[in-house]
């Protein structure tokens, strides 16, 4: 066997113990499901059984809030948890501990976001399901399938925005900074309400802001609506925060 | 001898502070080097560029080696920490194989590790509920499970008891006869003396001195005459030989070099004198005086 392939399989057991061990995590601390997959899918459900039976002529609302307040619950999941996650770590010593193994603390960073997707991926299956027993789905599972696809794509720039606040910040600063910035900015973007029933300028700003164009690719699933434009903007996005999160690591204190 | 630690060169500043200054050091396999110094002499940057958290500035930083900022590298080096929290819902054993694993070792290999360390019992509890000591043994283990050349260890013992220090020692002994080099900050002086080949003195990010705790040691010919007495300290002062005068409480503390005369004009001058005692002069008060503390050196020697 090559020193090649043994680099891989070592680098796939590093993955899988790294991975394991954020998700170990998830299952002996199932307080934190409460805000990472029961809170915004009963919000979700809330409001489908308000709101879901209406519709714009093209989906009724339940379907299109799989999108937008999917976009919501997966951003919660992947900006919040691996964020917090390495305040928490680098307070306690253990992300020192880590970086200073002979695993790139890139890895570790990397099994965090993969974690939190497994949120996500439980709580858009949960949001679909809410929808179908509502009566208010109508999607095939292939467009589900893009959705899903699309939003934990696109949940990259917030992840990465999550892990340059994480990198500085202590814990409670973090959750307080990432809350601050997730929630007006969903609010405003329309994963909440739909904008036609905001006031103007609310979609205004939603133009600017990566949560709307996620949120209008995750609906370009549904609908077939343009994805070029929104997709440029997370594009940007994506390596705006990147860099970010680059000079936020190399500013990190040891 | 092979080396696994070479420093050369190094100079390192934040800012406008120099933290190193053209640092040279290195250890041997199986040897164990103690770095000591005061707050802010630079031992924490010297050992955050030893396992790779801080960009080389300028000079030579290679363990086995190689550079420590390559993640491949730090297979060769087991860390302890002086403080370190692990994430709570971890058990004992999840922690010890997930080291195993990064350092690229079979996670069976945890088990021999857990034994050595007394840790088979606490194999399945979690991190949260373990006590300090239990959590320095297991942070330990960690270090060495994956089988490094070099063991960096950062105030190891603090929080432990005798009878655990006296184990961790004898454990890194075991490493060290098996050619493991070891680097080891500590404000626990004296510990060091007994356990240090060598010991290198650090002050204002430069080497200030080098060599066993017993040259060290031997440097300093001064005696120190303990006693309690109601002689006012600048009399004591005045007495033949006396180099120094500290007192603590009721206690003195007069450093000199000819204890005998100091002792004889000391009871002519206090008859009720008591508490007497004559020590020598520590590691540590080598080290303080070598980094400007109160004691000092024998010129003639020191140069």
């Amino acid at each position: 066997m090559s020193t090649a392939v043994l680099q891989r399989v070592s680098l796939g057991r590093v993955l899988r113990a790294e991975i394991a061990d954020e998700l170990r995590g998830i299952v002996r601390e199932p307080t934190a499901l409460f805000f990472s997959i029961l809170m915004p899918v009963g919000f979700f459900a809330l409001f489908v059984s308000i709101f879901g039976d209406l519709t714009d002529g093209t989906m009724p609302a339940g379907t299109r809030m799989v999108a937008t307040f999917g976009t919501f619950g997966v951003l919660a999941a992947t900006m919040l948890n691996p964020g917090i996650g390495i305040a928490q770590d680098r307070e306690i010593g253990w992300l020192r501990a880590k970086r200073v193994s002979a695993v790139p603390v890139l890895i570790t960073l990397l099994c965090k976001v993969v974690a939190a997707l497994c949120y996500a991926i439980a709580m858009l299956v949960a949001m679909a399901v809410t929808a179908g027993l509502t009566g208010s789905l109508e999607a095939t599972a292939g467009q589900l399938l893009r959705l899903a696809v699309v939003l934990l794509l696109g949940a990259a720039p917030f992840a990465l925005l999550g892990i340059a606040i994480g990198l500085q910040a202590g814990s409670n600063a973090t959750a307080a900074i990432l809350n601050a910035v997730l929630m007006p900015s969903a609010v405003v973007s329309g994963l909440w309400m739909p904008l036609e029933i905001l006031p103007d300028f609310f979609g205004h700003i939603a133009q600017f802001l990566p949560t709307y164009h996620l949120s209008q690719l995750a609906i370009a699933q549904l609908d077939g609506g343009p994805v070029l434009g929104h997709a440029l903007v997370m594009l940007g996005s994506t390596a705006a925060l990147a860099a970010a999160a680059a000079l936020s690591y190399r500013h990190a204190r040891p | 001898m092979t080396k696994v630690l070479e420093v050369a060169g190094v100079e390192h500043r934040f800012g406008d502070t120099v933290a190193l200054d053209d640092l040279a050091l290195d250890v041997a396999a199986g040897e164990c080097v103690a770095l000591l110094g005061p707050n802010g002499a630079g031992k924490t940057t010297l050992v955050n560029l030893a396992v790779g958290m801080l960009v080389r500035q300028r000079g030579t930083v290679l363990v086995g080696g190689a550079d420590p900022r390559w993640a491949s590298t730090r297979r060769q080096l087991g860390v302890v920490q002086q403080t370190l929290g692990f994430p709570k819902v971890l058990t004992v054993r999840e922690l010890i194989t997930g080291a195993a694993v990064r350092g690229g070792k079979p996670r069976s290999s945890a088990a021999p590790i857990m034994a050595e360390l007394d840790l088979t019992k606490l194999a399945d509890r979690r991190a949260r509920k373990l006590s300090g000591g239990q959590q320095q043994r297991v942070q330990l283990a960690m270090a060495l499970v994956a089988e490094p050349r070099l063991l960096i260890l950062d105030e190891p013992t603090v929080g432990l008891d005798m009878p655990a220090r006296r184990k961790f020692w004898e454990i890194i002994a075991r490493r060290r006869a098996a050619g493991v080099g070891v680097l080891v900050t500590t404000h626990l002086i004296e510990e060091t003396a007994a356990v240090a080949d060598r010991v290198v003195v650090l002050n204002h990010g430069r080497v200030v001195t080098s060599g066993s705790p017993t040259e060290l040691v031997a440097r300093f010919p001064d005696r120190t005459v303990l006693a309690r007495t109601a002689v006012p300290e600048r009399r004591l002062a005045e007495l033949p030989g006396v180099l120094s005068v500290r007192r603590e409480d009721a206690l003195v503390r007069l450093a000199t070099r000819e204890p005998e005369e100091l002792l004889r004009v000391l009871l002519a001058e206090d008859p009720a004198l008591s508490g007497l005692r004559v020590e020598g002069t520590g590691l540590a008060e080598a080290v303080l005086a070598f980094t400007g503390g109160s004691a000092r050196p024998n010129a003639e020697v020191r140069a």
